[in-house]
């Protein structure tokens, strides 16, 4: 229930996922479930509580929640978070940041765009011996 | 629940079990019966694909991602037949005398040590790469070390066959690193070691000297030894050898902590930062073997290790503080970053350990102390003078007051990357080489087992794995834990006879 804002939120850390079509996105958005479903049932019910936080806290300051403020106004909002003075906020937010790297990174395809070509029959001074 | 009796049980298949399990393995020979039980699967060949995500999922407890309490340490060990032999870069060195002394356990002797670890250089094909494998990522960090004038040393690294395809930390796909799945194992399972995979230990029962287990049909790996099932496993000897967090929790769910005060307690992991630099020109990095050198210039004084490495996209991605545009610049040029794994050489302390929580799973407290993250701090300088001296165009250091730190700026680095910098959840610690929680030491008021890893008051019940290790091994730990396992063995070999039926 809370993927769509994930993602919305995920295109302020990786904004490379604006850029995915729709099948690109769905990948990410796989990923992503995958793991959250992977994780405890306590693990998932904190992620929930930080995802309502981090969607209704910009209110107090802006008026507005995350999904309807400007991109600078999310990645200040995010950039607090990032280096909050809380510890439990910033280790929120590098759950999500996880995730989000995971769903865009992991993705098959990421690694070819990024440069990132290993072999499975590995480098030619090896074959040499 | 079905019945099972062996005279030797052998709880996980690691570095630890495997080692006792071959060590042991000539016994089948007499009638004993040898079962290691093992929690992860045992993989085809063509089930070791190299995709990051599916690797890591099959291969690691929980994908690589188990965290501790307070969510500050990510916590990496391997669950195969072979444990986390699997998994490491093969990198291979014994413990150093000055390490030995520290962990000051009586019964335990240098030469003795040296002697094992020879033993397992050897059996596991244990060697210097040469020249012409070393990538760029390792040559120039090499280079720089030796131009700032640290202390740098070629890893020792047990593979055989090795194609560099880079994927150590994924499983070799060339089945070329010599971890016990490879060597140790298959020669047990040879002399007539029963090797049960999927196979998940949840106590031992002390009053009747049984294991409780339970094996899992899974959709990858080859079928389990045993059908699937709950089992109760009578056992003359019990060796547990599950790695640091699942031994003490085993120990634990087992009810033996009422005599046994440091049980669970002195837990160490290295906590360690990937850090990257990246250069204008694409370098090798990816290919080739990950980790050739390593720097201790600065353990003694500063109490951090340098390695090198290559990781995957993803957990490099994990590793980098921010987000945003400049993650994403960095991680665009994958085939022009530099990467050093730096260690801190955290001390044991008696509130850093592994309890259980109400449903009986492991949870690792452990604080980032003050001098660890100095350590921390220290070493991404040190690093970045390492990638500049390498000619790295920027660098990235998690506790830095900007996410890039230029060229230009390498004679601020002191003021660019400092100590306040760092704070737990913004910077990405994580941790592979997991030690303590069941110590070896004199008696049970501070310690869990004897100097051969038999737990105090209980004499048919064993550990051999880096659970064992009083303090940090200050090094990659695989070949100590070989050592130690290899007289575990020693001690259950002579003991055998005594134990009941």
């Amino acid at each position: 229930m809370y993927t769509m804002f994930l993602l919305s939120v995920g295109e302020r850390i990786a904004p490379g996922l604006h850029d995915l079509d729709a099948a690109g996105r769905r990948r990410v958005a796989a990923i992503v479930e995958r793991a959250v479903a992977a994780r405890p049932p306590r693990v998932r019910r904190q992620l929930s509580a930080f995802l309502h936080l981090l969607r209704w806290l910009p209110a107090a300051r802006y008026g507005r929640p995350f999904d309807r403020l400007r991109g600078a106004q999310q990645d200040a909002v995010l950039r607090w978070f990032h280096d909050s003075p809380l510890a439990p906020f910033r280790h929120g937010f590098w759950g999500v940041k996880t995730l989000i790297f995971m769903g865009y990174y992991g993705r098959p395809e990421a690694a070819a765009e990024i440069g990132y070509r290993p072999a499975r029959a590995g480098a030619p001074p090896f074959h040499a011996r | 629940m079905r019945d099972k009796q062996v005279d030797i049980a052998i709880i996980g298949s690691g570095a630890g079990g495997g080692t006792v399990a071959k060590a042991l393995s000539p016994l089948c020979r007499d009638g004993v019966s040898v079962a290691v039980l093992e929690s992860g699967p045992r993989l085809k060949e063509e089930e070791y694909t190299g995709r990051e995500l599916e690797m890591a999922e099959r291969l690691y407890f929980d994908g690589g991602g188990v965290l501790t309490r307070d969510r500050s340490v990510t916590l990496a060990f391997g669950h195969a037949y072979g444990g986390s032999t699997v998994v490491y870069t093969g990198t291979s060195l014994p413990l150093r005398e000055s390490t030995l002394r520290k962990w000051n356990v009586r019964g335990l002797d240098f030469d003795d040590l040296q002697r094992r670890s020879r033993k397992y250089f050897a059996e596991n094909h244990v060697h210097l790469l040469p020249d012409e494998c070393i990538n760029d990522n390792n040559r120039l960090f090499a280079g720089a070390c030796r131009t700032l004038g640290y202390r740098v040393e070629q890893f020792p690294v047990n593979v055989d066959g090795c194609r560099g395809s880079g994927l150590c930390n994924l499983g070799c796909p060339n089945g070329a690193k010599m971890g016990t799945h490879r060597v140790q194992l298959p020669q047990a399972e040879r002399n007539g070691v029963t090797v049960v995979t999927n196979c998940a230990v949840d106590r031992i029962d002390p009053a009747a000297r049984t294991v409780r287990a339970t094996v899992r049909r899974e959709a990858i790996g080859h079928p389990p030894a045993w059908e699937p099932g709950e089992y109760r496993v009578r056992a003359r000897a019990v060796i547990v050898a599950a790695g640091a967090v699942n031994s003490p929790a085993i120990l634990l769910r087992s009810g033996l902590a009422g005599d046994l005060k440091a049980l669970g307690r002195y837990f160490t992991c290295h906590p360690a930062l990937i850090l990257v630099g990246q250069h204008d020109h694409p370098i090798t990095n990816f290919s080739g073997h990950p980790k050739s050198y390593y720097s201790d210039h600065f353990a003694e004084s500063e109490g951090f290790l340098l390695e090198t490495c290559m990781y995957f996209p993803f957990v490099t991605a994990k590793s980098l503080a921010g987000f945003g545009d400049e993650p994403r610049a960095l991680m665009s040029a994958m085939d022009r970053l530099q990467m050093i794994l730096v260690l801190a050489l955290d001390a044991a302390l008696p509130g850093n350990r592994v309890t259980v929580n109400g449903r009986g799973e492991p949870v690792v407290d452990y604080r980032l102390s003050e001098p660890v993250r100095a350590s921390l701090v220290k070493a991404m300088r040190a690093s970045a003078r390492i990638f500049f001296a390498s000619g790295a165009r920027r660098v990235h250091a998690p506790a830095g007051r900007t996410f890039f730190v230029e060229a230009g700026d390498s004679d601020r680095l002191d003021d660019l990357i400092p100590l306040e910098g760092f704070k737990a959840g913004k910077v990405s610690v994580s941790s592979a080489h997991l030690m303590g929680g069941c110590r070896m030491g004199d008696g049970p008021a501070a310690s869990v087992t004897d100097a051969w890893g038999g737990v105090h008051g209980v004499p048919w019940l064993f550990v051999a794995d880096a659970s064992l290790f009083p303090g940090s091994a200050e090094i990659n730990p695989y070949i100590t834990i070989m050592a130690l396992a290899d007289r575990v063995a020693e001690r259950v070999r002579g003991r055998l006879p005594e134990l009941p039926q």
